[in-house]
């Protein structure tokens, strides 16, 4: 176990860097000016230069990518163009959003895709499974405008945008995330304000993974169920339901939890998309505005941000391979 | 068995339909108390932050209705005109020479921190905005001196005659005045850099109260404004990225107004909606199409001017904005200058691409309402119907900034760019001078022309303002045939709004902005 962390936090090392380093190339390959357009079209050529010096952009590149690795390793992250604040400083304010909304979809994921699998693997649940692929084959942003549509104007029983009502203020801190504050805080009217903004935006970026893990599970559990193992359970006389979850289900998640740890990058790919439509103030949202501003330090920081939670969270998954599986544990 | 595995997996799907129901429940009771509010709060959104409330440092249009609502500057624009009206100052004088300007300030107005407003917090503000000298504070850099002969007058010593000075001073980039005392109390090392990029604290009409990014902006009605009181009581600005999104809220009425950007295909929509009005108002939007007269094959006066007859702009015009543009009737917008000081007069002809011409690169810069990549796609329709190879490639504003940095950037640069831009200020040197003259900030793909920037110096030096309109106008008429930029069309400010807002009002030179102040509901 020990072993498989540390070759982890090497890999997250080695990913880290070269995601870095692609990211500045990708500079050198735009032939952008964002200090031209951060300081303006009338500012004259003195003050362009003088702004270009301040941030480090009269360097060369390399010269600049070793300082922006040797500040990197410092907890800074350079200054956002666009906001001019510290990228760090912005990333501190959108990234709970995102992990609360990333957190929300994952276990909707998860418990909608275990149905979906435990379900079919026994050949029921036709109509929910064709319903699901329907809404998981939709481009996100029309399931989430066509959901809006529904939810919010027709019915308005849920939220068209946001985090939290207007009316409400955040419990603040510590983590961020605003249903744990709001339990922490006891602020049960902020929990529950909360859940009711994250529940569309994280649906929406469930159901893809869900159908994903559905199918994995399926196929999975189909296959143990024919196993020898399982026919010595039911011809012990176990119950159908013992059979299912405690025999098949255990050694069945091994292909659903490598299938989890890949949907995650999906679904932190998705929460550009979904946060976009919904005005959820995250990393996505951050970075769709960084993007079209040119602005590279914030790039790079949500790069390296959220580069390095892909890994840990596949580090995590293995882990939970581990646990699930104990014949992984001799390999 | 089988009955009660079924049971189990009920059971689960039990347990989450109830927490499912108990956030419905929660949702339904809160939907039902929280229904659109009709006379309190007024909801508007931007696709994007802003980059900071600091009116020193903003240098963007996405932002203008926070800057334009927390702060003031001496004097403003009358809406719908480019005539100067007082503000903070009641009236001016200009020395015959042009270089002392004389304002005198209006009594009885205070910040939104209790701070009275006087010449020295006018000369504090203007000296931060040259200290900080960050995008606008070159519309201050020929300041020599600034006196308070006593506190309700103001003076400004120039070094050289600035033809736009008072067009400066009322642009929505303009210098706004800010408390003093917040400026002390928050001084720190970089002139309350760091507390204005999330506070604000000026004369104007509302305060900001609070500012989240990536979230919301809150103004707030500032009880002690010197001039009429606002209707709204609170103004929320919520950041919805997507325009879909908006349009659904402004249509369920959970959005006031749609202040730009909004996808021209969906006006017809928006026009049957019986809840909705579109406004359109005069802008100086203009959309542009340079040519990069750097390399083959733009380097060929004939063949720009024979692809400015082909294109056809009225028609194109008129396919793409219907009636929310027109054709660019002089490379000043209507109000900036005298059309028939610089009339366009493109001929019709029909362009053949030179036998071995390369292939052109036309670059776009892309926006929600769909109509630069429209216009892009009909143009380069065009140009291929008649032996052109054209590539598309949508590009992002620091790209095109970047393209005229150095003789290497300009030769790899695109061979046409289409984009759309405005004035500072309305007044014509603020739009020529670095739209088309050598080094301009807009000239995005290096135009230059020595007389040009001989007449636009012209221009710039007389305090006579006919001999001053003169000189700009020649110079206008010396890039139409010229062929440097094409300018296909002027374009009106089109908002889509709830019909029920009354008191709408508009300055041209601010574009995406209302007057928030006089807004109201009825």
């Amino acid at each position: 176990m020990l072993k498989l962390i540390l070759t982890r936090l090497a890999a997250l090392a080695v990913i880290l860097l070269a995601l870095s380093a692609i990211v500045f190339a990708l500079e050198a390959l735009i032939p952008a000016d964002p200090v031209r357009a951060m300081v303006g079209a009338s500012a004259t050529k003195e003050a362009v230069a003088a702004k270009r010096h301040e941030l480090g952009f009269d360097q060369p590149l390399p010269v600049q990518y070793v300082r922006f690795l040797g500040r990197a390793l410092g907890g800074n992250l350079s200054q956002s163009l666009h906001t001019r604040r510290p990228v760090m400083t912005d990333l501190r304010a959108f990234l709970p959003a995102t992990l609360e909304l990333a957190g929300a979809a994952a276990i909707i994921a998860a418990v909608l895709g275990g149905f979906l699998g435990i379900v079919t693997a026994r050949g029921k649940g036709t109509a929910p499974r064709l319903l699901m692929l329907a809404g998981a084959s939709a481009p996100p942003f029309l399931l989430a405008l066509a959901l809006l549509m529904l939810f919010y104007a027709k019915w308005h029983v849920l939220p068209s945008s946001g985090r939290l009502s207007a009316n409400l203020t955040p419990p603040g801190g510590p983590t961020g995330l605003l249903v744990v504050d709001g339990l922490l805080h006891g602020r049960f009217d902020v929990v529950s304000d909360a859940l009711w903004h994250v529940a569309l935006p994280a649906f929406c970026l469930a159901l893809g993974p869900a159908v994903a893990l559905g199918r994995t599970l399926r196929s999975s559990l189909q296959s143990v169920l024919t196993q020898d193992h399982i026919r010595t359970a039911r011809a012990k006389g176990l119950k159908e339901r013992t059979v299912l979850l405690r025999h098949a289900l255990r050694s069945s998640l091994n292909a659903p939890l490598t299938m989890g740890g890949l949907q995650v990058g999906l679904l932190l790919a998705g929460v550009v998309v979904i946060e976009s439509v919904f005005a959820w103030p995250g990393v996505g949202l951050y970075t769709v505005q960084s993007i079209s501003s040119t602005d590279f330090p914030a790039v790079a920081g949500v790069t390296l941000i959220l580069g390095a939670l892909y890994v840990v969270i596949n580090a995590l998954v293995d882990v939970a391979q581990v646990i699930a599986d104990p014949r992984l544990r001799a390999a | 068995m089988k009955t009660g595995s079924l049971r189990r997996v009920f059971s689960l799907v039990a347990v989450v339909a109830l927490l499912l129901s108990a956030c419905s429940k929660k949702s339904t009771t809160s939907a039902a108390s929280s229904p659109p509010d009709t006379n309190g709060t007024l909801n508007l959104a931007y696709l994007a932050d802003m980059s900071v409330p600091d009116p020193d440092v903003f240098y963007d249009i996405e932002g203008n209705t926070v800057i334009l609502s927390a702060y003031e500057g001496l004097v403003d624009y009358k809406p719908d005109t480019v005539t100067i009206e007082p503000k903070l100052a009641t009236s001016w004088d200009i020395a015959p020479d042009g270089l002392t300007y004389t304002f005198h300030l209006r009594s009885g107005v205070t910040f939104q921190d209790g701070t009275p407003f006087n010449a020295a917090a006018v000369k504090a503000s203007f000296q931060r905005r040259i200290s900080v000298n960050s995008a606008p504070a070159y519309m201050l850099a020929q300041v020599a001196d600034m006196q308070t002969p006593d506190p309700m007058t103001f003076v400004v010593k120039l070094r050289s005659v600035v033809t736009p000075f008072m067009d400066y001073m009322a642009s929505s980039w303009g210098p706004k005045i800010m408390s003093p005392k917040a400026l002390t109390d928050n001084a720190g090392s970089d002139f309350a850099q760091t507390w204005a990029k999330t506070n604000a604290d000026g004369t104007g009409p509302f305060k900001l109260t609070a500012f989240n990014r990536g979230q919301n902006y809150t103004l707030t009605r500032n009880d002690s404004y010197w001039g009429p009181k606002p209707n709204f009581a609170t103004v929320n600005i919520r950041i919805i990225p997507d325009m879909n999104s908006q349009i659904l809220q402004l249509k369920s009425g959970g959005l006031d107004v749609i202040l730009h950007s909004f996808p021209i295909a969906e006006l017809p929509t928006a026009k049957a909606d019986p809840n909705l009005a579109i406004k359109d108002f005069s802008s100086y939007l203009q959309s542009l199409l340079y040519f990069n007269t750097s390399k083959a094959p733009f380097n060929d006066l004939a063949l720009r001017k024979a692809v400015a007859g082909d294109i056809d702009r009225d028609t194109l015009v008129n396919q793409i904005y219907g009636t929310y543009a027109h054709p660019a009737g002089s490379p000043y917008a209507p109000g900036i200058l005298g059309q028939s000081l610089a009339p366009i007069a493109y001929p019709t002809s029909t362009v053949k691409a030179p036998a071995g011409a390369p292939a052109i690169t036309f670059a776009y810069t892309s926006d929600e309402s769909g109509i630069q990549s429209r216009l892009a796609g009909l143009i380069q329709q065009k140009l291929q119907g008649q032996g052109f190879q054209v590539t598309l490639k949508e590009v992002t504003n620091p790209q095109v900034y970047g393209y005229a940095s150095t003789p290497q950037t300009l030769a790899q640069a695109p061979d046409i760019l289409l984009m759309t831009n405005t004035p500072d200020a309305a007044h014509p040197d603020t739009w020529a001078r670095i739209l088309w003259g050598t080094g301009g900030g807009l000239n995005f793909l290096g135009y230059t022309n020595p007389q040009v920037d001989t007449l636009l110096n012209q221009g710039a030096a007389s305090t006579d303002k006919a001999a001053s309109d003169q000189a700009y106008g020649k110079a206008g008429r010396l890039l139409v045939v010229d062929y440097g930029i094409l300018f296909l069309a002027d374009t009106r400010d089109v908002m889509v709004m709830r019909k029920n807002l009354t008191n709408v009002e508009h300055v041209p030179n601010y574009p995406w902005a209302l007057r928030l102040g006089t807004l109201a509901r009825s």
